[in-house]
């Protein structure tokens, strides 16, 4: 790993302008999905950023490719700011950040062959010839494990997780250094998941890419990720490497996430810590720390004033008051790489795979 | 893998596209109530494109020594009232009311085509087009063609004119839902992550998606033209005496009704099958293009 960052974001903000009327449009509101976030992500790191729906993973993923325009705030891709390039300059740069989307059956244009699709990127950017991008396009069908000759067919004629391993391939198509995985995986099959989870693990060692790995599912997020960032309601509550974060989350909301998953021991069910109530809108985020109205340690400072990530050993800061002084939840996720299903595929498939080519 | 393996997984993959792409007109061959409407529709509009070469008469020639004669075998939709024959005169209303309903539809839904597509795809234009489609839909096709008609004159031109306006409209806002349905897929931008251009992404990633809607909507909207058209004709806004038109034919045989029904009826009859016949062959094309309808 080298020490210059492949991605720095900071202070990132989106907001949503609600508008009504007809002819002089009048904002009468702004929705708050990403306020503030700042991380960076170093060469060949994973970076997972999770949350529940709604939190603004997915919009920070759009705003980090442009694919929306930020409100404020900055993103350096490989120390080049991106969020006020031209036109002409941000299609440049799009071949270096690529995306995979969540779900496969809408992300692959019904029209293009697979072979178009993937030489789409080559073709855009001008480069190399038609016959030198087919072949591109065939050498990716087979490093995402699919054959060559699937090069003429339609998208319609693939499954799920074969149209996922397109989607890769096609964002892998002009060497990208940063690729962001929005939900990669949550719209597939268990056993499809474990198998897109290592190719993408995989491509990483091969290619030395970088990953923004956007998800909910603690599981997966575990297995891949080196670092993880916590998002609710627009803001990072917590971020830290994997390790650290799954073993000493300090965060209230991670320390509830964690506890959320299903564990397959029924003796530690019982201790579960339920969050109450709903998210709440990010139209009227709670004043002060926006998780007080579910917090289960809320004091009166919380509702007033709006923590900040403070650093509670290196690489982990927490944005929480009382970190310090919190009960140590008896946690958490177990011994073991993953938990439940997933994880158990992935042993079977891990096991499959050495007893195949032995070494 | 092998060459010849290769090779042969090439020709599969070759059958299989030719399988697929024969599917549509397959299908369509396999209903029979559309396979009958499209062989009628067919027989109009070999019999309208060919109309000098098979048709019997002149349309133009009248013979005063026969008026208002009742079908016979000299003159099998018999003659009207200046002694012309029906049946040429059918033949050649059809090549004119024809004309009119492909002109109305090519011309009309390219522009509604267009302009609901540029509504989905550039959102800060959405509402000014769509405001002037609003206006274009509150004004019924007959008044516009009566405006155009007292602008312009009377003639095939204000009936083109009016059925375009009275087009728009409608294909714009199916153009514009289905476009905004496409728009909200993830391959468009996955699109615009890729770096295509904005020209691109509207041809071959959004119109290509959408053009099926559209085209079995106007394939429905040809039958409604050609009743515009034959309606506007009808109140005498459109094809002028003495050029055969469908609608035309049915108002003038209208004064004899009762002395040679014929007259008036013959035509009627002949707009009756051709707008079913395109209705029917809409809504089979629906059948067989809409996505959600296919197992």
């Amino acid at each position: 790993m080298s020490d210059a960052p492949v991605l720095q974001v900071d202070r990132l903000v989106k907001h949503f302008a609600v508008t009504r009327g007809l002819i002089r449009r009048k904002v009468i509101g702004l929705v708050r999905a990403v306020e503030d976030v700042s991380f960076e992500i170093a060469r060949g790191e994973t970076l997972a950023l999770v949350g529940e729906s709604g939190c603004g993973k997915s919009t920070t993923g759009r705003l980090i490719l442009r694919l929306m325009d930020p409100t404020s705030g900055s993103v350096r891709f490989k120390g080049q700011e991106i969020a006020n390039l031209d036109k002409d300059s941000l299609r440049r740069m799009r071949r270096h950040m690529q995306i995979i989307f969540q779900d496969p059956y809408a992300s692959l244009n019904p029209r293009m062959t697979v072979g178009e699709i993937l030489a789409e990127p080559l073709r855009v950017h001008e480069i190399g010839d038609d016959a030198s991008r087919e072949a591109r396009g065939r050498e990716l069908l087979e490093i995402v494990g699919l054959l060559p000759e699937h090069a003429r067919r339609y998208p319609h004629q693939f499954s799920g997780g074969q149209r996922q391993r397109i989607g890769i391939a096609r964002a892998l198509a002009a060497n990208p250094d940063l690729i962001v995985c929005d939900e990669p995986v949550s719209a597939l099959d268990v056993s499809i998941q474990a198998q897109i989870v290592n190719l993408l693990q995989n491509l990483q060692q091969r290619f030395g890419l970088s990953y923004l790995f956007i998800a909910h599912d603690l599981a997966v997020v575990k297995h891949i990720s080196d670092r993880v960032a916590v998002m609710y309601l627009g803001k990072l509550v917590e971020i830290a490497d994997k390790k650290t974060l799954y073993d000493r989350p300090l965060h209230p909301y991670t320390q509830a996430l964690l506890a959320a998953i299903p564990k397959p021991d029924p003796a530690l069910r019982t201790k579960r810590v339920m969050l109450q109530g709903d998210v709440p809108s990010p139209f009227r985020p709670p004043t002060g720390c926006r998780f007080h109205t579910r917090c289960p340690h809320a004091q009166a400072r919380c509702s007033a004033e709006e923590p900040t990530l403070r650093e509670a050993a290196p690489g982990h800061r927490v944005a929480c008051h009382f970190f310090e002084t919190l009960p140590i939840p008896t946690i958490i996720a177990r011994a073991g790489l993953a938990n439940g299903k997933f994880a158990e595929r992935l042993a079977a498939f891990e096991a499959a795979k050495a007893a195949r080519v032995p070494g | 893998m092998t060459v010849e393996a290769l090779e042969q997984g090439f020709a599969q993959e070759r059958e299989i596209a030719a399988f697929a792409r024969a599917g549509v007109l397959r299908r369509l061959a396999r209903d029979r109530v559309a396979a009958t409407a499209g062989l009628v529709l067919t027989v109009i509009v070999f019999a309208a494109l060919f109309a000098p070469w098979i048709t019997p008469y002149d349309p133009y020639f009248t013979d005063l020594t026969k008026v208002m004669q009742p079908p016979d075998a000299e003159h099998w939709f018999g003659t009207d009232n200046t002694g012309r024959d029906i049946l040429t005169r059918v033949i050649y209303g059809t090549r004119n009311t024809l004309m009119l309903g492909l002109v109305g539809v090519i011309v009309g839904g390219f522009i509604g085509g267009v302009l609901g597509i540029l509504a989905a795809y550039y959102r800060r234009l959405d509402g000014w087009i769509m405001r002037l489609v609003d206006v274009m839909l509150a004004f019924p096709a007959i008044l516009i063609g009566l405006a155009v008609a007292a602008i312009f004159g009377a003639g095939l031109t204000a009936v083109v004119i009016a059925l375009v306006v009275a087009t728009v409209p409608d294909v714009a806002r199916v153009a514009r839902g289905a476009a905004i349905g496409v728009m909200g897929q993830e391959f468009m931008e996955a699109g615009r992550a890729v770096g295509v251009s904005d020209g691109e992404l509207i041809w071959r990633y959004l119109t290509l998606n959408c053009i099926s809607t559209i085209f079995v909507f106007l394939t429905l909207r040809f039958g409604q033209i050609i009743l515009i058209g034959a309606a506007l004709g009808f109140l005498g806004m459109g094809a002028q005496p003495p050029t055969a038109e469908l609608g035309m034919m049915a108002a003038q045989g209208r004064d004899f009704l009762f002395m040679a029904p014929h007259i008036a009826t013959i035509p009627s009859c002949a707009i009756f099958v051709i707008v079913l016949a395109a209705n029917l062959l809409g809504d089979a094309f629906r059948d067989v293009l809409d996505p959600r309808l296919q197992t």
